[in-house]
């Protein structure tokens, strides 16, 4: 029996120590950004001892910290709402309809996978301009659907492809038209797609910097993402690291708790669509 | 008909921000086409041309291909450790993945802005802990020259994105019928036998799909030398897409940075080709 | 840092009055016709009459383009935002219009500005590195201003490198906003501990090169020297002196051929090439990007560097520092004539309003009470010898050796110089760190040619 201890005592060991390294080295970044965003640091907001006011300071940058966060929201925000709206519609119209270059919209749709962002930007920066979106939140928005819509597309397409025949067939028989079906039978039974899809859009459009730094010219409507990268070398002489932390926590909270709430969520949905799919 | 009409905002939307904007980028780049004045005419083959004479732009494309290679190894090298330690259970299990998962919440942006801070003489913890164990005497310049900016960019690109590519693994593992094991461990097989002859070739499709993603997604890095490294020490870390963003925004040529993208886009689109056909045979195998 | 300044209104009227105090005091030799200064201009023609051409230049109080309460976009970048903010900050708390300041980190200026310019999104005053202005300039970025420039009563006393940089075919589009120059500053106490004369300072390149090695010898945390190795721009502003003091030109006269290969260039970079071997300069050196190359030397331990003449009114009391005009390797003087123009942008809908701004930031004062008063450098030859510079001698040499300074010109200057990516560092990083043969240096001078020739 001792023996029996001993040996799987023995042979779990090297598992605690390799989880237990791993862990630190994948957890220590974040919790030393944290530190680092209310430890004193000469030339920061909060120049000794710990403290908010590398947080005060950053609400008091350029245009102000809600400012940005609000240009994050909103472009995130407009970003799920698009993609969501055109992909629910696509992905309806593919798994359940046949219609005229069906193939053609849908594969053209996922070829957006294989253009780089940066091809698409440059002219995107003219384009914009001749419609009036460029330098525009809204017209980021729209740019950063774009590049959401074949993943999404695919996963609404995929999800409505898995419900049931006859599900429908019985709403049919009720009288219902096909908006009637999908808004009463299909909606419900699709939403676990439509939730991993509007998680992937706000996080992506979240955290996208290269789209606004192309797009974006006034400070004043930039995302916290491209924000917090030109807080960093604001003042000769000084590069404030505290504030730059404090301004990674800022950004990185609300991915990390949303990841918290919906991370079943984002498993279930990698195991459905990317992969299976 | 009534199909059409539901797939007509997807038509649209693709037509009017991808489709016209590749056509745009395409005339773009046969173009005399400063960035501040507009269009000029036609001027084919110019900016293509001067690709080939633009000094940055070989050392790019061998600096992006050394950074593939190098990132594509360690991190599905080390998503499949991390899957494999998952897959070993514990009761560590709930929070380990969890631990490898938060980094891919974070942006690429925050998460370099992070490293920036952590790689710095000013603030950043590592020195002070190797002097402090008496590991090194000197502090180690992260960013200071070629090597050590492409391993410590290597290392922040690692931790961003080991966890994603663990759980396309994880799934992949979880798929491998449980029987199969069993049937190996009775045939007396050792613990490598049943990884190199059961784990490998089941989990080919997750690995493959693992190895597209990330060939493409390095292939165009930009945020992290961006932020990190500014392209140097000495050019040394500049990405083909980072040279895209100079050849627009520091040189003013809209045209020349519309030839090097339609090149990269057309080695993009026969590597995918490739790389899916090679998927699809494999699977027909 | 906030963008927007405004001071309570007893202190805005209190800063009113000490406004008009001084330009009463300095303007006795001014016509009787000329405006009370606060007092804002109903209309956009300036008030102020043109002196009789006999007259010397006086120093008028004058009023120009309009105050009528709009907001005004401005970016500057961050190497010079301790004096904009200060510009800013007391035009916001005396005017009806306010600027709106923005900084832009100075690696990032030329991308942003030209990706605005695409965009058709620029704000209303663009203030950036005078080396940048040929190229503004010549893509029209800017409004023309020349007789806005002229109407001014001091006109002829401006100073005329960033003037020069911002004309193109005989149309000015631009004024001085910060002026800074290049000197060498070094520390006194630590030059008396290193058994130097501190109030000897080298007169040479060979003699700074000895200078900071003897320092050097001092040991601990302090080093003899500290330069930017891995930013284009500060090499530009703090070696080039030297090539030129040597009576060398970096360039052709029209910014298109380049001589940074020459034996004197050669020799400047062997200077410093030889302090990074043998750990004069502190490591760091080697990564410097520019942000915090101006960061050491006020903190007391780096014996002598180049340093911009700007920056000397922030170095703490603590530090018992001299200033010495930047030498060649065997004598001479120079210094690069350098900071920020400013321009109005072709599009500006409120381009008098801007006008008012960058006419008032060139008043008797803003030069005097703001300008000079925090240190820096005036922008008009007659105001050289103002009270706060005549206090500081420092001051005077910065003065002086503005005279012999050289603003240098090219259409391709960012791209080239300024860039991390771009050849002059590709350039100084052979010469300086990688021990490159002569001959490297040759074909590293003829990619810093091409680039200026816009290939």
């Amino acid at each position: 029996m001792k023996r029996n201890v001993l040996a799987l005592t023995f042979t779990r060991t090297p598992y605690y120590v390799l989880s237990g390294a791993a862990a630190i080295v994948f957890l220590f970044p974040l919790v030393w950004a944290a530190y680092a965003s209310v430890n004193g640091q000469a030339g920061s907001g909060q120049a000794e001892g710990f403290g908010l006011g590398n947080y005060d300071r950053l609400l008091h940058y350029e245009d102000g910290l809600a400012q940005y966060f609000f240009n994050s929201v909103f472009v995130s925000c407009a970003t799920v709402i698009v993609t969501l709206f055109v992909s629910l519609f696509g992905g309806y119209a593919f798994a359940k309809f046949d219609f005229p270059f069906k193939n053609v919209i849908f594969l053209v749709t996922l070829a957006i996978l294989m253009v780089p962002y940066a091809t698409m930007l440059i002219p995107l920066f003219v384009l914009l301009k001749t419609i009036g979106l460029q330098n525009n939140l809204v017209g980021l928005a729209l740019v950063m659907a774009m590049f959401q819509l074949p993943f999404a597309t695919f996963m609404m397409r995929i999800s409505f492809e898995a419900v049931p025949k006859e599900l429908e067939e019985a709403a049919q028989v009720d009288g219902a038209g096909t908006f009637g079906v999908l808004r009463k039978i299909l909606l419900p039974a699709v939403r676990p797609g439509i939730i991993t899809v509007a998680l992937f859009a706000f996080l992506a459009a979240w955290n996208d910097f290269i789209t606004p730094l192309i797009l974006i010219n006034d400070q004043s409507k930039a995302p916290l993402s491209l924000a917090i990268t030109n807080l960093r070398q604001q003042t000769m002489g000084v590069i404030d690291y505290g504030s730059l932390e404090a301004g990674v926590v800022v950004m990185a909270v609300p991915c990390l708790l949303l990841f918290f709430a919906l991370q079943g969520q984002y498993v279930r949905g990698f195991m459905s669509g990317a992969i299976k799919g | 008909m009534l199909g059409l009409l539901y797939a007509a905002p997807t038509a649209l939307f693709v037509a009017v921000f991808f489709t016209a904007p590749l056509v745009l980028v395409t005339r773009m780049s046969a173009s005399e086409w400063p960035l501040i004045a507009g269009d000029k005419g036609f001027n084919f083959p110019d900016n293509y041309s001067a690709i080939e004479s633009n000094s940055l732009f070989w050392p790019a494309v061998w600096f992006t291909v050394e950074y593939t290679v190098l990132v594509t190894v360690l991190l599905i090298g080390m998503g499949l450790g991390l899957a494999l330690l998952i897959q070993a259970g514990g009761k560590w299990k709930g929070f380990l993945r969890t631990s490898f998962l938060f980094p891919s919440a974070m942006g690429l942006a925050s998460a370099s802005l992070l490293f920036w801070g952590l790689y710095s003489d000013s603030i950043g913890p590592i020195n002070p802990i190797l002097q402090q164990l008496q590991i090194t005497h000197d502090p180690i310049q992260f960013l200071g020259d070629p090597l050590s900016a492409l391993l410590s960019t290597t290392f922040l690109i690692v931790w961003r994105f080991a966890g994603f590519y663990m759980l396309i693994l994880l799934v992949g593992l979880q798929a491998i019928p449980h029987d199969l094991y069993e049937a190996a461990a009775i045939d007396g097989a050792n613990k490598w036998h049943t990884f190199r002859y059961i784990t490998i070739p089941l989990l080919r499709r997750s690995l493959a799909l693992s190895l597209i993603l990330c060939i493409t997604g390095s292939l165009l890095a930009f945020d992290q030398f961006y932020i990190l490294t500014k392209g140097g020490p000495d050019n040394s870390t500049i990405t083909v897409v980072q040279l895209i963003y100079r050849e627009a925004f520091q040189r003013l040529n809209l045209g020349t940075a519309a030839a090097i993208s339609i090149v990269v886009l057309a080695v993009l689109v026969v590597l995918n080709t490739v790389q899916f056909r090679a998927l699809r045979g494999s699977e027909e195998a | 840092m906030r963008n927007k300044f405004r001071m309570p209104p007893a202190l805005a009227t209190l800063a009113t009055l000490a406004m008009v105090a001084v330009v009463g005091c300095g303007s006795t030799a001014a016509t009787p016709t000329a405006a009370p200064v606060a007092t804002p201009a109903p209309t956009d023609v300036p008030v102020a009459t043109a002196p009789p051409a006999a007259t010397p230049a006086p120093s008028v109080a004058f009023s120009a383009g309009t105050d009528d309460g709009k907001t005004i976009t401005m970016w500057t970048r961050a190497a010079t935002q301790f004096q904009a903010t200060a510009l800013v900050a007391a035009y916001n708390a005396t005017h009806k219009n306010q600027v709106n300041l923005t900084i832009v980190p100075t690696d990032d200026m030329q991308a942003k500005v030209g990706a605005a310019a695409g965009a058709g999104s620029l704000p209303d005053i663009i203030s950036g590195d005078v080396v940048f202005m040929p190229n503004w300039t010549s893509q029209g970025l800017f409004t023309d201003i020349t007789s806005k420039i002229s109407a001014l009563p001091f006109a002829s006393t401006l100073a005329s490198g960033p003037i020069k940089a911002s004309t193109t075919a005989g149309k000015a589009y631009g004024v001085p906003f910060i002026m800074d120059l290049s000197v060498w500053v070094y520390n006194k106490d630590l030059f008396t501990k290193a058994g130097l004369d501190p109030n000897k300072p080298p007169t040479t390149l060979k003699e700074f090169d000895t200078d900071a090695r003897a320092v050097n010898k001092l040991g601990g945390s302090v080093k003899g020297s500290f330069f930017g190795g891995n930013c284009g721009g500060c090499e530009v502003f703090t070696w080039w002196p030297s090539i030129w003091a040597d009576g060398q030109q970096v360039m052709s006269a029209d910014g298109t051929s380049s001589m940074l290969n020459s034996d004197e260039a050669k020799a400047v970079y062997a200077i410093y090439a030889g302090e990074f071997k043998d750990g004069i300069v502190a490591a760091s050196s080697k990564t410097e990007t520019g942000p915090t190359w101006v960061s050491f030397f006020p903190k007391g331990n780096i014996g002598i560097m180049p340093y911009p003449g700007s920056l000397l009114g922030s170095i703490p009391s603590t530090v018992n520092f001299g200033v010495a005009p930047i030498a060649g390797l065997n004598g001479g003087q120079s210094t690069f004539v350098g900071g920020d123009a400013v321009g109005i942008t072709a599009n500006s809908k409120v381009s008098d309003e801007a006008w008012n701004f960058l006419a008032w930031t060139l008043s008797d004062y803003a030069q005097v009470e703001i300008v000079a008063k925090g240190g820096n450098i005036v922008a008009r030859s007659d105001l050289a010898n103002n009270k706060y510079a005549a206090a500081d001698p420092r001051t005077v040499t910065v003065n002086q050796v503005a005279a012999k300074g050289v603003t240098p010109l090219a259409k391709n200057f960012g791209q080239t110089f300024n860039d991390p990516n771009g050849p002059w560092l590709v350039l100084t990083r052979d010469a300086v760190f990688n021990g490159a043969s002569s001959s490297k240096i040759d074909s590293d001078n003829a990619a810093v040619t091409k680039s200026l020739a816009g290939q």
